[in-house]
């Protein structure tokens, strides 16, 4: 058959590495990276968490600020699940789309619970004698992330 | 409120008014514009960093919800700025996502059956 310019897809031909040969460089790496957590040879670990409908990459001693209210009194320990990636300098565990829970630990003590400063909505049409003025003071949380954890449970 | 306006917007109360109301109405407004801006700015700080690594933007976020990493923007983001490593090794997840979906996308390479193709000769 004659090679037309649909023949072959515009898209340059790519050969996957075999799949055996991908299995044992896989398990390789997850020994490696085993062996680096339970050894603790890592520095600074960072996370990425899912909190309050938003995502925070965090470390330690970090401090959060939220633009809502949490059922927890001033001084409570939380630990946070919902964990979406963990990294450090060598390695990185990365969610599909959470982590598991044994394996990454994330706690935060909650300090304070203010408001935040009176924000001034005010809405007016010119030559309409229309005009609204509400001001809004949104209830905040501050969150102090005390440590991140992982242990090596991986397979 | 006005003191740090320009002219005698900070020392006439006739004029402080009016600019003074025009100010809060501005602020509630960009109050909801500051969201779509600061999307925009995330989106464009990705594709800088996918474009280093070799991917174009559509190509890179699909890849990566296609293998159920849901990142959000700012976080790929800060991730692009703090932590090259990873962005690179999320880009090459994507990338091999992306080949793998090809050559799904290509199947056997077989003609369905019960189907000839004729090639028509003119002379």
């Amino acid at each position: 058959v004659a090679k037309t310019s649909l023949t072959s897809p515009p898209w340059p031909e790519v050969k996957l590495p075999d799949p055996v040969e991908e299995a044992k460089y896989h398990a390789e790496v997850v020994r490696k990276v085993n062996g680096l957590i339970s050894a603790g040879q890592y520095g600074r670990l960072f996370a990425v968490v899912h909190f309050a409908s938003k995502q925070w990459k965090i470390t330690n001693e970090d401090l959060i600020m939220m633009d809502n209210v949490l059922e927890a009194e001033c001084g409570d320990r939380i630990r946070m699940e919902k964990v979406l990636l963990v990294g450090a300098d060598d390695f990185t565990l990365v969610g599909r789309p959470l982590l598991g829970k044994d394996l990454v630990r994330v706690e935060a003590t909650v300090i304070e619970k203010t408001e935040s400063w009176p924000k001034v909505n005010v809405r007016f049409w010119r030559r309409h004698n229309f005009q609204r003025k509400k001001i809004i003071a949104n209830p905040q949380t501050v969150l102090r992330i005390n440590t991140i954890e992982i242990y090596p449970c991986l397979s | 409120f006005f003191q740090h306006f320009r002219g005698r917007k900070n020392r006439c109360y006739r004029l402080a008014v009016r600019s003074v109301r025009r100010a809060f109405v501005r602020s509630t407004k960009a109050r909801r514009e500051k969201k779509r801006f600061l999307r925009a700015l995330w989106i464009t700080r990705i594709e800088a960093a996918s474009l280093e690594h070799g991917l174009k933007y559509p190509a890179f976020i699909s890849n990566l919800l296609k293998s159920q990493v849901e990142l959000n923007r700012k976080v790929l983001a800060d991730l692009a700025i703090y932590e090259p490593k990873t962005f690179k090794s999320l880009a090459a997840l994507a990338q091999r996502r992306r080949q793998e979906g090809f050559l799904a996308a290509l199947g056997d390479g077989k003609e369905p059956e019960g189907i000839f193709s004729r090639i028509v000769h003119h002379h």
